[in-house]
């Protein structure tokens, strides 16, 4: 199957340069901050400085002169005080009651950065104080003591067969709590954005930014503006990891809303201590993990709860939790399921998205889990999982049938073999060291929902259009217009290829411009690893109806009615074997008939069925699937854990660029890394205790291991040419991986990351008797 | 509003020789970006931290974000990833990132590239050891480093002979 249709493509599949590498590489890259914005204005935000309260009144220091500045308060807000995201329970600036630490009170700009500080400095708020709620460990005290008191965000069961009857047939029950912490995006680029009022009262938002289509609706209600009124272009992004999916709406909404006051532009450029503070990170968890097996290894139940924080507000948690729920139990087979998602409010910064959306933090639990399961029967990790994998022909917690070959079991027999996983095994220290330092060697086996959960994809009918028009310079070609971002991710650069293949012509007569409201439609979000499946394939339908549509004109207009072909760049009539090259045909086309734009919307197939109430039914499109084993080395004496070798292998569909997937794979697998060993932010008086990169710790080029990286390719089936998306799926594995890995080397389990020399430590003091040495 | 007094410094920056007037305390990668409109190097964290405001002075690199502009002297010859085009290992280190897919968002690019061409025009003893050396100041959030070192290394294979001096 994949081989023969391999033929037809030229350019997906190789691993050509990235398209906007030259411009990154000589520096002319511009990205918020570099955008020359004339007369810009600059905005800041006075912020709560208490997580909970009731707002008594602003003071205005009579001191400042505030003429020179422009401040926005809720009375200035043109339409609604809503940030209009699920719940739309948060205000664009409090009004009343303060829910987190950090909330705008007012917004200032001001002609320097300088002045609009200073500004914000004189804006004095009077608050009385009420009680706050502010760790997970708090919240899930209360949720084990009945949850009386506790607000929920958001809730959602999954229940397939009778989980009593489930554990009823099981000879074990084993049970496992999990805990991780937040985690930080930390893209290297700050938030920024800049927003410019446009003459006919409306506004010109271009910024650091994953979805386009989110800011535009998502800023009418507040701005009471109708929708073309807001036009949204993305600059170039310095990464973004899911913290520039939702956040960037505040932002827009901030420097928007004191551009149409003050009628100047305004731009808002985070410095890294705002950036930290008062922007979104993964949402911090707790799972608990009872899991039903036989003697033999057969898992009979696994009942699952799931607890995100929230933070302040609803934001868009509850799908962070439905992802997060379908993941819990994902890649296993089991009859009788019962798992029990929720989101409560805290009063911190709203949590948000994060590479993964909830997926990292439920296979984190999970496949901690399946290793203790495995000891508890006496069974290898990797037998246990071998046993229990799903099959083609098995079904999932929502019932869910694997009807397309996929990369389950693949991906874990070829890790396990690569790795020599078996062989590994027996270097394990199990708790006494040999020279000083303890080894462990770690497994996690896991998939990873493509796209949308359930039938997200059909209710957003994500559009592309393609554009034969003159490009930059000057030669006939096609834009690409999809609303899809490029954030270092390869947006730009697989979507010519995918194009190019699509029309069957030469790359380079296929651009992608910067994603724009003004002349590109909604593709959808840039999220969920949906941009090479879903947007992917919307594009090659796109390329394949133009091409169709330029063969039809060429046979009229230029080779006399005779039916004609377009491959590799050239028209061909089918009769005659006259060829005209695609600069020719393209060149006359818009010479008599202007530019022509052609659309395709993505259409899932008609037998998917979803159950968005009782979650039942096809949880996603397609699924990717993931196998991770690390080797991990603990210094006995000052219990530096290293990780000194990652094997991996992924089945992420076609590959439409190896070297662009392969680097999502590498930065992925790092960024996985520094959630399980380094990364650690906690709430301190209702603020984040780490607020620059010296305090909180990302992986350095010193810290990274050694990998062993394989793809195996099953292409989706449904949509042309087939990826899976690759984008998350690298996150989800590795710190249960080395969990394991750390409990083969210590014989002991840490439940709550990052895993710490603190926490290894205080996990070996609890093990042993007191007096004992390693 | 009393006006601060300017000092003046005259550079060579990417090879030309450039003057500009600044407040005393204004920090050099704010001279570079505001001043002389050389938006390629890169604000991260303002501490020191990530490596991607770094610039080369007079051969050694440094986090323009923490160096006050009038602490760099008149005369000093200064180098931003604007100007590694200009020369043939500048180019080459550029070329090897684009081949080994070591830029992905990009916005850690500039720094690092300068650490790799500060790194290579020593011609240095290049391995993996001296490569994570020569970056452990840049952090990259994407890539995950693999391919940096990866670029770095196919660039010094191709160094050119006569750019740089060995230290």
């Amino acid at each position: 199957m994949a081989v023969q249709d391999r033929v037809a493509y030229r350019n997906v599949g190789q691993g050509i340069e990235r398209l906007d590498g030259d411009e990154k590489v000589r520096g002319l890259a511009q990205y918020a901050d570099d955008i020359p914005v004339p007369d810009a204005w600059y905005g800041e935000v006075v912020r709560s400085p208490v997580a909970h309260g009731r707002l008594i009144r602003l003071h205005f220091d009579p001191a400042f002169d505030f003429n020179r500045v422009c401040v926005v308060t809720p009375p200035d807000i043109p339409g609604q005080n809503i940030v209009d995201l699920m719940g739309r329970d948060m205000p664009f600036i409090a009004d009343g009651e303060i829910q987190y630490r950090g909330e705008p009170l007012a917004l200032v700009a001001a002609p320097t950065r300088a002045l609009a500080r200073e500004a914000a400095a004189h804006i004095k708020p009077e608050i009385e104080n009420l009680p706050a709620l502010l760790t997970l460990r708090e919240v899930i005290s209360r949720y084990l003591d009945g949850a009386k008191d506790l607000k929920e965000l958001a809730a959602q069961t999954i229940v397939k067969g009778d989980i009593e009857q489930g554990f009823a047939a099981a000879d074990r029950i084993i049970e496992g709590e999990y805990w991780a912490g937040h985690q930080e995006q930390l893209y290297i680029e700050p938030q920024g954005m800049v927003a410019i009022p446009e003459p006919d009262g409306g506004v010109f938002i271009q910024g650091s930014l994953q979805c386009p289509y989110y800011i535009a609706p998502e800023l009418m209600i507040t701005l009471d503006l109708p929708l073309e009124k807001i036009r949204v272009k993305q600059t170039a992004v310095g990464g973004a990891f899911g913290g520039k999916e939702e956040f960037p709406t505040l932002i827009a909404g901030y420097c928007a809303l004191l551009a149409l006051k003050c009628g100047k532009p305004v731009k808002i450029i985070y410095d890294r201590h705002q950036d930290i503070l008062f922007t979104t990170k993964r949402h911090p968890v707790w799972t608990r993990q009872r899991t039903g097996v036989k003697n033999d290894g057969t898992i009979t139940a696994m009942q699952v709860d799931f607890v995100l924080d929230g933070g302040a507000y609803t934001t868009l948690s509850p799908v962070v939790m439905y992802r997060g729920i379908l993941h819990t139990t994902l890649g296993y087979r089991c009859p009788h399921v019962s798992v029990n998602g929720k989101v409560y409010r805290t009063n911190t910064f709203p949590n948000g998205a994060f590479r993964g959306f909830g997926a990292p933090q439920a296979i984190w639990g999970l496949e901690s889990h399946m290793d203790e399961v495995a000891a508890a029967l006496g069974m290898s990790p990797e037998a246990f999982r071998l046993k229990n994998a799903l099959h083609l022909g098995d079904t999932t917690a929502t019932g869910q049938v694997i009807a397309e070959p996929m990369g389950t079991p693949d991906v874990l027999e070829n890790n396990l073999a690569r790795s020599r996983f078996a062989a590994l095994l027996r270097g394990n220290s199990h708790g006494i060291a040999r020279d000083g330092k303890y080894h462990g060697v770690g497994l996690a086996f896991f998939g990873h929902g493509s796209g949308f959960t359930g039938d997200g994809e059909s209710r957003l009918k994500s559009k592309a259009a393609l554009d034969l028009e003159y490009l930059e310079d000057g030669r006939a070609g096609v834009n690409i217009r999809i609303s899809s971002t490029e954030m270092g991710q390869g947006t730009m650069t697989i979507m010519p290829q995918i194009a190019a293949d699509g029309l069957r012509i030469a790359i380079d007569q296929v651009r992608m411009p910067f994603p724009d409201t003004k002349y590109a439609p909604d593709s959808g979000p840039t999220v969920a690893s949906r941009t090479a499946m879903v947007v992917g394939g919307t594009v090659f339908g796109a390329a394949e109806k133009l091409r169709k549509a330029l063969e039809t004109f060429a046979a009229t207009a230029l080779f006399g009615g005779e039916e004609v072909e377009l491959d590799d760049n050239r028209f061909t009539g089918k009769l005659s074997g006259t060829t005209r090259g695609f600069q020719e045909v393209a060149s006359a086309y818009l010479k008599q008939h202007g530019p022509l734009r052609v659309y395709n919307q993505f259409k899932l197939p008609e037998t998917l069925r979803w159950n968005q109430k009782t979650f039942e039914g096809d949880s996603y499109p397609s699924y990717s699937w993931g196998c991770n084993v690390a080797e991990v080395e603990i210094d006995a004496l000052t219990l530096e854990l290293i990780v000194k070798k990652v094997t991996a292998c992924f089945d992420i569909g076609r590959l439409i660029n190896p070297v662009l997937a392969m680097g999502q794979v590498e930065g992925g697998l790092v960024q996985a890394l520094g959630y399980a060993v380094m990364e650690k932010i906690d709430i301190k008086d209702g603020l984040y205790d780490a607020s620059r990169m010296q305090t909180y710790v990302v992986p350095t080029v010193r810290d990274i291991p050694v990998f062993d990286i394989a793809f195996i390719e099953y292409p989706y089936g449904h949509a042309a040419p087939g990826a899976k998306g690759v984008g998350e799926m690298p996150m989800d594995g590795l710190a249960p991986a080395i969990a394991n890995a750390v409990k083969a080397a210590l014989g002991v389990r840490i439940n709550d990351l990052p895993i710490t020399p603190e926490k290894i430590l205080k996990a070996l003091s609890a093990h042993q008797p007191a007096g004992a040495s390693a | 509003m009393t006006t601060m007094k300017k000092i003046q410094r005259t550079w060579k920056i990417n090879g030309e020789s450039r003057t500009v007037q600044f407040p005393p305390a204004r920090r050099l990668l704010d001279v570079l970006r505001e001043d002389l409109d050389l938006k390629g190097t890169k604000e991260g964290c303002g501490e020191g931290e990530c490596g991607a405001c770094t610039v080369m002075i007079n051969g050694e690199l440094a986090v323009s974000c923490l160096l006050a502009a009038g602490q760099v002297r008149d005369g000093a010859e200064i180098l931003t990833v604007e100007g590694l085009e200009k020369t043939p290992g500048g180019r080459l280190i550029q070329r090897s990132y684009l081949e080994n897919g070591a830029a992905q968002c990009g916005f850690c690019i500039p720094g690092m590239l300068v650490s790799s061409y500060a790194f290579l025009r020593r011609h240095p003893v290049v391995n993996e050891e001296s490569i994570k050396d020569a970056h452990a100041g840049n952090i990259c959030r994407c890539t995950g480093y693999v391919k940096i070192i990866e670029a770095v290394q196919a660039a010094a294979e191709r160094w050119p002979a006569d750019e740089g001096k060995p230290s």
